[in-house]
């Protein structure tokens, strides 16, 4: 199971060129036959590598599928969050089993979760293997790496690829392998040609090509060391959900409590790369569109916390739409104008989010006015968690204006309120 | 007319006359027969009359008193079905016999003074033709106005486009009531709802547009709702000039009907967009449209009293959250 926003995500991510740089040291040994690497490592690995199955109530058709591995005597196996989180949000609906390479089958239970880095420490009844071990360093550039899982049900499969260390300027820390992770692969072991385990299979871009990545070992290693020896209750499991949801969303706006960082654009001083997480594009149109000159930047965390299908927390994404015109007069560029603060929320289902409540106003911000417009919904399962959605519109000059969006998931009300002062304050005219 | 001559009028619905018979009385005759039969002195063709209905005696100062001959479906006066009347006052001078409605008309009726012929309205405000003109001058400039804000896109089929609409809707609309009008009043009042529509119509618009712009230039806030009930009070106004023109109703019945419909059709869209909003949890109920900053009038709020607004915000958000779950009938199934 791969995480659906990566795949949707993907449009966003076409424009980008992906360069694979692989890099070998002078001193690496000659690495041996693919083939027959891949064969031994499989071997190795093979009874410590189970598939990890969701069924909806009784049917004994599953609901989805991911992949686990052993990590701790006494059938403790690692998985991705997101492989059993039908079964942590809706217990009694959802139930887990795991079927091995070998066609045994029992049930599963859940001893720790870890929302943060999609992580999730599982028991199987009757079944435990040898654990596989975790390479003690972090994932080098250019290493070998291999990566094993049941993609798509057709079995226990292992693909072969690169491993390119860290990604830079993730909000949360993942591992890039140039290799294929397909839907089924999620939980899988990510591992290097000794069969130490790298890092843990957790998404892929569908139409890219090799594009994928892994949690860190690291983070299996913690959660593995934990005190976790007791099934949690289903409550606990929400709560420490709903806990790190929280301890996210407050990391990811406290990594943007520094000085914001703006560029400017004709003649307004706008919120641009304020962290190095943040990944933003801007575009423009070369000759200008009915008289008008439009610069577009779209910023984005990409810092997301799947919790379960169509709810993410603990994002953020702002765009700037600056627009000049030397030919129309200030009613119609002020209608164009217009028509940019219309504003559609955050795509939210009704199951999980309340309705949005909104306050106008026009507002004086540094060297200009402009009408802002912030609205707020609250989720319905975690308390304290918010939506926000804000409009600012500059009304300053009858041949230059922007419209700026800013859309924030699942944080917390005066966090949220804070960062958007601080985002409407770093504005600026400065002709 | 002489005094004793006497005029028998048949009326079609709308109270035309479409006959009429003159007969003779005098002293010692002072009474007349309606019936099917030649031998009646008004004959009237209705399979519904019998051969000798009624008789009819108008006294010298002009009353008329019916008899009933011993029909069988009887009279119906002022509304009234009455059966075998004898002696009975014909209040207005108006009777249906069988399905033919008759007048009686005597000497002593009193007739309204002569109509001067082509009088034109004490104000052009009360021309239907000049109301209808002003209308659709402003109604027209309203929309190229809007259609040249896009410009220069499309400027000419925006235009069209908005005026073949606007047409359309008015043709449909009018053509309802006209019809409305012919079947109660006899005639389509073309003109007069013509009028209606466009001056109605022109009006709200006209103050839709001006309500914005003043929001913008004193910086207000406008109510989500505006729509609904000002257009509603434009219906009322329109829907009680339509029935004055197309209906028989009195100006208090036809305000009355024109209101409760308002009323009802304002509540039952602000319900159905409450209910919108409530359970589309993406839609955002606030939308500011923006003008030339030559037309703002009144200096913007500071930042720490908007700040200070939104501090209410999270209440608002929380009790919008309660009110979506009061009406989610499956809330009691997230388990």
């Amino acid at each position: 199971m791969l995480r659906p926003a990566l795949i949707v995500g993907l449009a966003l991510l076409l424009s980008l060129p992906v360069q694979a740089q692989i890099r070998t040291t002078p001193n690496s040994p000659v690495t041996p036959a693919a083939s027959q690497s891949a064969r031994e490592v499989l071997a190795q690995v093979r009874p410590a590598v189970i598939q990890i199955k969701s069924f909806f109530g009784s049917n004994t058709a599953q609901t989805s599928h991911g992949t686990g591995f052993a990590v701790k005597d006494g059938g403790v196996f690692i998985t991705n969050y997101h492989v059993v989180a039908d079964r942590v949000q809706y217990p009694g609906k959802y139930r887990l089993e795991y079927r091995t390479a070998d066609g045994e089958t029992g049930a599963i239970t859940i001893l720790a979760i870890d929302l943060r880095h999609d992580l999730a420490l599982v028991r199987t009844a009757g079944y435990a293997p040898q654990p596989l071990k975790l390479q003690p360093s972090p994932a080098n550039k250019g290493d070998r790496a291999y990566s094993i899982g049941f993609p798509l049900d057709v079995g226990l499969t292992i693909t072969e690829g690169i491993s390119n260390g860290n990604v830079d300027d993730s909000f949360e820390p993942r591992i890039h392998y140039s290799g294929a992770i397909n839907a089924g692969m999620s939980g899988g072991p990510g591992l290097n040609d000794a069969g130490e385990v790298i890092g843990v299979n957790v998404a892929g871009y569908r139409f890219e090509q090799l594009v994928s990545f892994l949690v860190p070992a690291v983070h299996v290693q913690a959660l593995r060391d934990g005190d976790h020896a007791q099934e949690a209750t289903d409550i606990d499991l929400k709560k420490k959900a709903a806990a790190q949801i929280h301890s996210h969303s407050a990391d990811l706006l406290g990594a943007l409590d520094s000085t914001m960082q703006t560029q400017s654009v004709s003649g307004y001083s706008l919120p641009d790369k304020i962290a190095p997480f943040i990944n933003c594009h801007a575009s423009g149109n070369p000759v200008s569109d009915d008289h008008i000159q439009t610069v577009q930047i779209r910023c984005l965390a990409k810092a997301g916390l799947y919790i379960q299908p169509n709810l993410y927390a603990g994002d953020l994404r702002y765009s700037h739409y600056v627009l000049s015109t030397d030919r129309l007069d200030a009613w119609r560029f002020a209608n164009r104008l217009s028509a940019l603060t219309l504003a559609v929320g955050n795509y939210g289902s009704a199951r999980h989010v309340g309705p949005y409540a909104c306050e106008d106003r026009i507002v004086g911000l540094k060297g200009f006015d402009a009408g802002m417009l912030v609205c707020a919904r609250r989720y319905r399962k975690f308390e304290g968690l918010y939506d926000f959605v804000v409009r600012v519109s500059s009304l300053n000059n009858s041949k230059r204006g922007f419209a700026s969006h800013l859309d924030i998931y699942g944080v917390e009300f005066e966090p949220g309120m804070k960062f958007i002062r601080r985002y409407a304050e770093a504005m600026e005219w400065k002709p | 007319m002489s005094a004793d001559r006497v005029v028998v009028e048949g009326l079609d619905g709308h109270g035309r006359v479409q006959w009429r018979e003159r007969l003779a009385l005098n002293e010692t005759r002072r009474t007349f027969t309606i019936g099917r039969s030649i031998d009646a002195d008004v004959t009237v063709d209705d399979p519904f009359a019998a051969e000798m209905h009624a008789s009819l005696e108008v006294t010298p100062d002009g009353r008329i008193f019916v008899n009933d001959l011993g029909s069988v479906n009887g009279l119906v006066i002022c509304g009234k079905r009455l059966r075998g009347a004898c002696d009975f006052e014909v209040p207005d001078n108006v009777l249906q016999i069988g399905r033919t409605r008759l007048r009686v008309r005597t000497a002593a009726e009193r007739l309204e003074p002569e109509r001067p012929y082509q009088v034109r309205p004490s104000s052009f405000l009360r021309d239907p033709a000049w109301i209808a003109a002003i209308g659709a001058v402003i109604g027209g400039l309203q929309l190229v106005y809007n259609s040249w804000l896009s410009a220069p896109r499309d400027l000419a089929l925006s235009i069209v486009i908005l005026l073949t609409a606007a047409i359309s809707i008015g043709a449909i609309w009018v053509a309802i009531w006209g019809l409305l009008s012919r079947v109660m009043q006899g005639e389509w009042r073309w003109l007069r709802h013509t009028a209606i529509f466009l001056g109605v119509s022109t009006a709200f618009i006209a103050l839709m547009g001006i309500l914005e712009l003043s929001a913008f230039a004193f910086a207000l806030p406008l109510p989500n709702s505006r729509y609904t009930w000002i257009g509603a009070f434009a219906l009322a106004w329109a829907l009680c000039l339509h029935l004055i023109h197309a209906s028989s109703l009195t100006t208090g019945r036809a305000a009355l009907v024109a209101c409760v419909i308002s009323l009802v059709l304002a509540g039952g869209n602000d319900w159905l967009q409450e209910r919108y909003q409530t359970r589309n949890v993406n839609y955002i109920p606030a939308h500011m449209h923006i003008y030339p900053p030559a037309v703002r009038l009144r200096p913007s709020e500071t930042m720490e009293n908007y700040l200070k607004g939104l501090e209410s915000l999270r209440e608002l958000a929380d009790s919008r959250l309660i009110d979506a779950l009061a009406n989610d009938p499956n809330k009691d199934d997230e388990r």
